[in-house]
């Protein structure tokens, strides 16, 4: 260790004197390491999360079988049954899936009460589920975030409207109007994913504005403004990709809701109808079957399961991912 | 163990005179204290074997930046440190090693041998319990007082501390009550067990200059009729030498210098203590210091960049009168004059700021900005004038879109205004990186990437890149370590004096203001006290309350600002106002603190199971 | 507060407006409401039809129907509403007052108790951060949030009662399921309770030997059937209970306020016995109420004569403790009814899996007791579904909020006065951390009147839910207005509740 103090030099010199620089607070700019912008962290530390991924191994896994198996527009089926054809009742309709030693069988879900092939069944429910949530997600997250937006940039009328729809959600329940509207929409996967995402938006919104109203007040926001830039640039360039966490997080639970509701709608038969299916159709269909061919009531719950789990462990990793502070420290 | 630090810092200087020796009372010691920490990117040692000794009724100010670790020694004597800590060495409050009691002894220990005083009086106190539910607490708990006789005795611990007619402020929440009263009532419930000893940390930093010296006062009262210890934690070296009786310079988590105040504050030996009395902007000895100097001469008939005629700006409150926060205003600032705008909080200094810079409306006046009246002023209108004006804003965490790469940060008010080629762009900002003295490859980095001081710097390369007439600077330097500010200071006075630009430079910091302004203008609730030159304002001031804020500023020399603090109480008695201090006889203190009630024993007895890990 | 509090009422009351017109219109426009009419193949059918578009006003326009929906409602105001009438002209009102009860029993029930466990876990898991306990949470809340809840609701339906009636008919417990029961309860509160590997260790083993002994008593004196506590357990109990109001409020060491609590016990074991009589078959709730009402007095008049200078914290040890005894109590008698009831239900078969009472009330001819369990056992498996959801909502939130709470600068300022764990977390975090849950109140009990209409359906409830849902089906919008505007009431007051609450919580919107 050398002795570098000199006491008879003059006062040192603020500016990048030796001295500063060996006792400064400050850290050097390490320009040797490499350069991670914050969603490269983001990023990181969501691959680094267990938990979600193996959540989302198992979403695709679920997503992947249900439109391979028996195809869904110019993807090819592999499943040689099909969701409608009635076959010869199998041992009397038992699932043919086994674990050890295991063996997949002529029907692996098992048949219906008239020969239908389960799993196809199942496949064809998981699909259309599928595609409403993922529907619903996209649109009711695309929807929320403009109105969010407008809402907390601007205040005046925008606010006024998203906090008394708010307010009217607090009064009628998200399922009952969702029922009405379901109703009304006829029990077509698409026009029901249309009216599920006009009522799905508005926890979304309510969030985007929070985190407007408070990215607003933040400096580097305050000097955009005070250099002239305009109100689309900074919303677009400031305000909402600092705002990209909650949206993206908010936009995973919001699938996982709409599984849930979906299935309670067709459930309580004002969501998908018949010819069509969905899981929660199956699940009201043979809900009165269970003691006889419980296979029938538990497949498709399962499956419902197993989505809405996956997609909410997915937002939980997401959720880690993007808000650091609450990670864990080693313990 | 290590206790040297890796880099080619100097040897630890031990001048240390006046340290206790081995059969003196000691309240609070530590003894080769060593704390890391271990976090998800690996340990990280904190404190590197620390030592020292605080005697009854002394003062031992512990000094350093941030990221010295000088807090969390301090923690380690209320062994409060969070779980992933280990703690090595021995420390001693009262006679008691604490690493070896049990959680339910070290719980009577807290508050009752050994109190806390935090720095943020506006968090300290829960907000949703009553002042006086929180002052009663520790004495119940500790069996000094218990229930209406607790009451009455937290009502005396108000008075004493200064805060006016106490039994009516026992009933408020701490929301009801101002920074420097809650600051009061937090220094009450530390003494209310009567302590040996004291660990203030920051006591005064997120006070006002003349909330702060009425503090000190009352803080340094305690030591005087209590004979309490006070371990003082603190960067500000005007504190210390109004308060310090012996002083500890933790540089890195060791301590590199001690003394007396006298010896660490007049000769420093060690470089790092010498650098950080270097970096400090002293009250009263005007310009020149730390190398930075301004062309002192503004030509008198420049345009003027700003000109206030009567303005008054207004918040409107939802079912009350409109809050008045500037009332009745009226200054000017010059081309390449810069202007200092002084005031405590909500004294209305950002508003003026913010109002200059077109994002809030003025009420009523007139506000001439390089010559055009922007009351009233459209958006669209507002805009080129906009780019004739640069901004800097306090947080450095905050000033800077997270998102968006550094040299995008700086390039940004060439984009919105359309000025140049992507190519003329970069080598613009290529340019001032070079001018803020920052290596060019920061380019493409994130500002989550750099420090608070580089962070600053940029934002003064954003604020210059259109070369502006006027520059707005919101309290530029407020959130940064000495030693950085200087840094950052100097490059600002180098491009001011390199551009020309007109300034306001608003800051609640006087001496930087003496340091830099060419006039001052100070304010207070709104209103303007007092303005005019800088050395009329700052060595012959008028009015009663820049005489008080100025004689308020402590300066980093014991024996000055012994002087200083004199002249300031005779002030204070001249203008009929009151000198802070402890309001009751130590003896009688003493007396009535012993507990009335038998100290129960803790039957929960939990072994340490939730304290730090011991070593 | 007061001006707070109605300005929020004055906003619901818009929005209530506003929504019966949203809803209204969709209503109306949701269908055919002849559609069964149209394929019908009766010969009145013309007759049916025209019967239908009278009763129901379909040849008016949209807004003539509304006005006349809304007359009839705002003549509530002078307490004579007129709710109209279904598509077949039965009175709404009656159908309302046939199937409001029920409903809002099973909402109300749910809600509180999902409020109650959910931020008690959810504080217990945040204390107990990254225990075993924490992560069983977690991973429960997760699991049940992903829950649908109508799936949740048939398959209790079968594990529940059909199951259940099975084991009721010949009650015994195996061994392997009472260790089984005994271990999850060992690694619950060992797991709580914390502490060094050997620590829990043994609590796990003391709580396993408890709880493993209980069980096995109740099996060998056929509990199951005849259940009931009896004075020890009573008074074990009400001890329990003082001990756990100590904790919570001043510690257990405080001689004082223990002699207060334990006196309030000896007056309570008194009352045991005068009460006795009139408990026997009491007339109606009323009885229960006052008799809770007096339990109440003498908990704080005892708290008041003993307490001395801590008075305050000695009235409310007292009446917390007094109350608890008298819950013990109700419970001992409410049990003892289990016998009667069992005898009385058909079949042997406690649990029905259809209707909202086991037998339904005219023909029901037990006592106040039993009269509790006809529609009590009906009450507890939809409870459990709807309540299930909303815990894991509650625990989530709560434990969010209590960690952020916990890293604030006052909880360390009141851990550097010496205070306990104890009393930092029951005194300094819990009320600020129960500030952000009361906003998130208001939409749980929203959700929970939507899963209400499902749990209804598959419980076969002639609920406030199977309204609606008929109301809806046959596109008769009467029906459907009804229930909105029991829910949406219900919600409103809620929402009132919970904004009461913030403010008593929170100082700062105070004034």
């Amino acid at each position: 260790m050398t002795d570098n103090h000199r006491p008879d030099e003059p006062d040192p010199t603020p500016v990048a004197s030796p001295v500063e620089e060996a006792y400064s607070v400050e850290k050097p700019i390490d320009l040797s390491q490499k350069s991670y912008s914050q969603g490269q962290l983001v990023r990181r530390r969501f691959f680094r999360h267990k938990g979600a991924m193996v959540s989302l191994f198992v979403l695709v896994f679920i997503t992947g079988m249900a439109f391979t198996s028996i195809g869904y527009g110019i993807i090819p089926s592999w499943w040689d049954k099909t969701f409608y054809d009635a076959g010869a009742t199998v041992d009397g309709g038992r699932p043919t899936l086994q674990l050890w030693p295991f063996q997949i069988g002529e029907h692996p879900f098992g048949q219906d009460t008239i020969g239908k092939d389960y799993f196809a069944l199942t496949m064809r429910g998981t699909q259309r589920s599928l595609i409403v949530a993922f529907t619903v997600g996209l649109l009711s997250t695309v929807l929320g975030t403009i109105v969010g937006a407008a809402a907390g940039f601007y205040r005046g009328w925008v606010e006024a409207i998203l906090m008394r729809v708010t307010d009217l959600f607090i009064i009628i329940p998200l399922l009952v109007l969702a029922a009405v509207l379901g109703k009304m929409a006829g029990g077509g996967i698409w026009s029901l994913a249309l009216v599920l995402s006009l009522v799905s938006w508005t926890g979304l919104a309510r969030l985007v504005r929070g985190e407007v109203l408070s990215l607003r007040e933040r400096e580097f926001v305050t000097a955009a403004e005070a250099i002239g830039t305009g109100s689309g640039r900074v919303i677009f360039k400031h305000i909402l990709p600092n705002t990209i966490g909650t949206i993206i997080v908010s936009a995973t639970l919001t699938i996982a809701t709409t599984i849930l509701l979906e299935s309670a709608l067709s459930f309580l038969n004002f969501g998908v109808r018949p010819p069509d299916t969905s899981l929660g159709l199956l699940i009201s269909t043979y809900q009165n079957a269970f003691l006889t061919r419980p296979w029938l009531f538990w497949w498709p719950g399962l499956m419902i399961l197993g989505i809405a789990l996956s997609v909410n462990f997915l937002g939980d990793g997401l959720r880690d991912a993007f808000d650091p502070r609450q990670n864990r420290t080693a313990d | 163990m290590t206790t040297t630090t890796q880099s080619d810092s100097g040897q630890p200087v031990y001048t240390g005179s006046g340290t206790p020796t081995g059969d003196e009372e000691v309240v609070l010691g530590f003894s080769d204290v060593d704390v890391r920490f271990k976090t998800e990117f690996g340990s990280v040692h904190a404190v590197k074997g620390v030592d020292l000794k605080v005697r009854p009724g002394e003062v031992v100010a512990l000094v350093g930046e941030s990221g010295s670790g000088k807090s969390v020694t301090s923690m380690t004597a209320m062994r409060l440190l969070p779980r992933n800590a280990t703690i090595g060495g021995q420390v001693d409050v009262a006679g008691k090693e604490v690493g070896r009691l049990k959680e339910a002894s070290m719980r009577r220990l807290r508050g009752n041998d050994v109190a806390m005083v935090f720095q943020e009086p506006m968090t300290a106190l829960n907000p949703v319990l009553t002042v006086g539910t929180q002052v009663v607490e520790s004495m119940e708990l500790h069996g000094v007082a218990r229930g209406a006789s607790a009451w009455k005795r937290a009502i005396e611990l108000l008075g004493m501390v200064g805060i006016p007619e106490p039994e009516r402020q026992m009933k408020k929440y701490p929301h009801e009550l101002s920074g420097g009263q809650r600051q009061r009532v937090v220094i009450a419930i530390a003494i209310s067990c009567d302590p040996k000893v004291i660990i203030a940390d920051e006591p005064t930093t997120a006070l006002d200059v003349t909330v702060q010296a009425d503090i000190l006062d009352l803080l340094r009262s305690l030591k005087d009729k209590l004979n309490t210890g006070i371990l003082l934690i603190t960067h500000n070296m005007g504190v210390v030498a109004d308060m310090a009786d012996r002083v500890a310079v933790m540089f890195k988590g060791e301590i590199v210098e001690r003394g007396t105040v006298e010896e660490v504050l007049l000769h420093p030996n060690h470089d790092y203590t010498k650098m950080l009395l270097g970096s400090v902007p002293r009250m009263g000895h005007g310009r020149g210091q730390m190398g930075i100097s301004v062309k002192e001469e503004v030509d008198a008939d420049a345009p003027l960049a700003i000109e206030l005629k009567n303005l008054v700006i207004e918040y409107q409150r939802l079912g009350k009168a409109p809050f008045r926060a500037v009332d009745d205003v009226s200054f000017d600032v010059r081309q390449g004059e810069i202007v200092g705008l002084v005031g405590e909080s909500g004294s209305g200094k950002s508003t003026i700021g913010r109002c200059a810079l077109g994002l809030i409306p003025a009420a009523s006046g007139e506000f001439q900005l390089l010559g055009q009246n922007i009351t009233g002023m459209k958006r669209g209108d507002l805009k080129p004038l906009r780019k004739r004006i640069g901004v800097i804003f306090q947080d450095p965490a905050a000033s800077l879109n997270p998102r968006l790469p550094i040299g995008e940060c700086i390039a940004e008010p060439l984009v919105v205004h359309k000025v140049g080629d992507r190519k003329s762009r970069q080598d613009k900002v290529y340019e001032l990186l070079d001018a803020v003295q920052l290596p060019r490859e920061v380019y493409n980095r994130y500002p989550h990437e750099v420090s608070g001081g580089q962070r600053q710097r940029i934002s003064v390369a954003r604020a210059l890149t259109l070369d502006p007439e006027l520059l707005v600077a919101d309290e530029p330097t407020s959130a940064l370590d000495v030693s950085v500010q200087a840094r950052v200071l100097k490059i600002f006075s180098d491009l001011q004096e390199q551009f020309g630009f007109a300034c306001l430079f608003i800051s609640h910091d006087l001496a930087v203001i003496d340091l830099l302004a060419h006039k001052v203008v100070v304010l207070q609730n709104g209103r303007v006290v007092e303005a005019g030159p800088r050395q009329q304002i700052m060595e012959n001031p008028q009015e009663d309350y820049t005489q008080r804020l100025i004689a308020a500023a402590p300066v980093p020399d014991p024996l000055e600002q012994g002087r200083r603090r004199r002249e300031r109480h005779e002030l204070l008695r001249e203008q009929g106002e009151e000198i802070v201090e402890l309001k009751v006889d130590g003896e009688q203190f003493h007396q009535s603190s012993q507990a009335e009630v038998v100290d129960v024993e803790d039957v929960e007895d939990v072994d340490g199971t939730d304290g730090p890990t011991s070593r | 507060m007061l001006q707070f509090i109605l300005r929020r009422i004055a906003i619901s009351a818009l929005i209530m407006f506003l929504g019966s017109i949203l809803l209204y219109v969709l209503m109306i426009n949701s269908g055919d409401p002849l559609a069964d009419l149209r394929e019908s193949r009766a010969e009145n059918r013309e007759q049916l039809m025209q019967a239908r578009i009278d009763n129901m006003g379909l040849d008016e326009p949209w807004w003539q129907r509304y006005l006349g929906w809304l007359t009839g409602v705002s003549r509530c105001f002078v307490l004579q509403c007129d709710l109209g009438t279904t598509r077949d002209g039965a009175s709404v009102n009656a159908l309302l007052l046939a199937s409001a009860g029920a409903s809002l029993r099973l909402v109300t029930v749910a809600t509180f108790l999902a409020i109650f466990i959910g931020v008690t876990l959810g504080v217990l898991s945040a204390i107990r951060q990254y225990s075993g306990f924490d992560y069983a949470i977690t991973f429960g809340a997760f699991l049940f949030f992903s829950l649908p809840v109508f799936w949740a609701a048939v398959l209790l339906k079968d594990f529940g009662a059909i199951r259940f009636n099975n084991w009721m008919a010949d009650p015994a417990v195996s061994t392997t399921a009472t260790a089984v029961v005994a271990l999850v309860f060992a690694l619950a509160v060992a797991s709580l309770l914390g502490g060094s590997l050997r620590r829990q260790l043994v609590t796990g083993l003391v709580t396993f030997a408890v709880v493993f002994g209980v069980v096995f008593a109740f099996d060998q004196v056929t509990w199951w059937v005849q259940p009931a506590l009896g004075l020890p357990l009573i008074l074990i109990g009400a001890l329990g209970a003082l001990g756990f109001m100590l904790v919570m409020t001043v510690g257990l060491a405080n001689r004082r306020i223990l002699y207060a609590g334990l006196v309030t016990i000896g007056l309570g074991l008194v009352s045991y016995f005068v009460t006795g009589p009139l408990l026997e078959d009491p007339a109606n709730w009323w009885v229960i109420f006052a008799l809770a009402g007096a339990t109440v007095l003498v908990g704080l008049a005892v708290g008041w004569v003993m307490g001395g200078y801590e008075r305050r914290t000695a009235m409310v040890v007292s009446v917390g403790t007094a109350l608890g005894m008298a819950f013990l109590v109700f419970m001992d008698r409410l049990l003892r009814g289990w016998a009667g009831f069992l005898d009385m239900a058909p079949g042997g078969r406690p649990i029905g899996t259809i209707g909202e009472n086991r037998i339904i009330p005219e023909r029901f001819t037990g006592d106040f007791w039993e009269g509790i369990f006809n529609w009590g056992v009906q009450l507890v498996l939809p409870t459990i579904v709807l309540t299930l959801i909303s815990i894991a909502a509650y625990s989530r939130y709560t434990r969010g909020s209590m960690l952020e709470t916990i890293n604030q600068d006052y909880i360390r300022t009141a851990r550097s006065k010496g205070l306990s764990d104890r009393v930092v977390f029951t005194k300094h975090a819990l009320r600020n951390a129960l500030i952000p849950i009361t906003t998130i109140v208001a939409f749980d009990f929203a959700s929970l009147l939507g899963g209400a209409v499902i749990t209804e359906t598959i419980f076969g409830w002639r609920g406030l839910g199977a309204m609606f849902r008929q109301g809806l089906e046959f596109v008769d919008p009467n029906p459907v207005m009804a229930y909105y505007l029991v829910a949406g009431g219900a919600a409103v007051l809620m929402n009132m509740l919970a904004d009461i609450a913030y403010a008593s919580l929170d100082p700062r919107i105070r004034r």
